[in-house]
């Protein structure tokens, strides 16, 4: 409640400065997507992963987790392979080059982790990463 | 780059979709309803992926991910099921405080990173203008007539491949040494106790120790001439 309290007014002081012009233009680019966008959803994808990974218990869904950062990641490479395109960049398809090989990573990654899940659930019968706090047992 | 009309639209349902879907993942009480909400997160990404214009990364994200990932990952759940998670008698975070510091964390990180993208996409537009909607982008340049005859096929997958073998064959090559290392290891991980005893791929201190305990060991071991 206390932060709450001192959110509001930072929240009004944020608001107060955009005047009627500045309302318009971001009114214009919520009905026109642009590259821009695209990053914001991708942060919010990546933030969501962080949040994840740092406050769950169950080592399964923190794999989830890093799944939404890996994907976030991708839609920033195809947001700016598509920008570099309009741009007649040469180099344009390195992006979604890129995210062929994030998405054979992150598959990779997968098998070997729940590969690791499986031998751990059958030597310390537990998914609870704060109770997996041994190196060696 | 810039959408207009529809595009925009369902640039908007499936940006809101994918955000919401991560969320509920995260807090989900069951892994398997996590699971499921991750899938639908990945679906809205891969059609994020069709309205940028990479329609093959799109089939490779619904047919890896979707297909291949989260079916082993609810396997995975499934063999590891603990059931008590999801009677609400576990606890699914960690510790009040841990949780608290780390929210803390992620919303400095939304601020960091939404001012990053804002002064980034400023400087960006000051590199290159935004240009006008008559100036063709090459993604529009169409291809052959589909079946139907109501639209032209894309030519992303011709592209992206083309230069994925041009400019990327090592790299290529690379990653399928990687996903074969992949596969090995976790074979080799995933094995149970009797089979690493049949293997005789364990140390004979151990063996001694673990045949101590469950007799029927030792008939696994194969016998040396």
């Amino acid at each position: 409640m206390n932060m709450l309290n001192s959110f509001i007014p930072a929240l009004a002081f944020l608001f107060q400065q955009g005047d009627v012009s500045r309302l318009e233009l971001m009114r214009n680019s919520a009905v026109n997507p642009d590259l821009s966008k695209f990053l914001v959803i991708g942060a919010l994808l990546f933030i969501i992963g962080v949040a994840g990974v740092l406050t769950r218990r169950n080592i399964i869904v923190i794999f989830m987790s890093i799944e939404l950062i890996l994907n976030a990641a991708n839609l920033n490479f195809v947001a700016f392979s598509r920008y570099l395109q309009e741009t007649g960049s040469m180099n344009a398809l390195a992006g979604q080059i890129f995210t062929v090989f994030v998405i054979v990573v992150a598959a990779a990654e997968a098998a070997i982790g729940l590969g690791i899940v499986i031998a751990l659930y059958r030597n310390k019968e537990t998914i609870w990463v704060d109770e997996i706090d041994l190196l060696k047992w | 780059m810039t959408l207009s009309g529809y595009e925009a639209l369902f640039f908007w349902i499936f940006a809101l979709a994918a955000i919401f879907a991560a969320l509920l993942t995260v807090m989900a009480r069951n892994a398997v309803h996590s699971a499921l909400f991750l899938i639908s997160s990945l679906v809205s990404v891969a059609a994020l992926f069709v309205l940028a214009g990479a329609e093959f990364i799109a089939g490779v994200q619904i047919l890896v991910y979707v297909g291949g990932v989260m079916v082993l990952f609810l396997f995975v759940i499934m063999l590891v099921n603990v059931g008590a998670e999801e009677k609400g008698r576990e606890q699914i975070f960690n510790k009040q405080r841990q949780v608290t510091a780390s929210l803390i964390f992620c919303f400095l990180l939304v601020a960091g990173v939404l001012y990053a993208v804002n002064k980034g996409y400023q400087g960006l537009n000051v590199l290159h203008p935004p240009r006008e909607a008559s100036v063709a982008a090459p993604t529009d340049q169409s291809g052959p007539p589909t079946a139907t005859g109501t639209s032209t096929m894309t030519k992303d997958t011709e592209r992206v491949g083309g230069s994925l073998y041009r400019y990327a064959s090592l790299p290529f090559e690379i990653a399928s040494v990687l996903l074969l290392v992949a596969i090995i290891g976790s074979v080799m991980l995933a094995r149970t106790l009797k089979q690493e005893v049949s293997a005789d791929d364990i140390d004979p201190e151990t063996l001694q120790e673990e045949i101590a305990r469950d007799p029927e060991l030792a008939k696994l071991e194969p016998q040396s001439e």
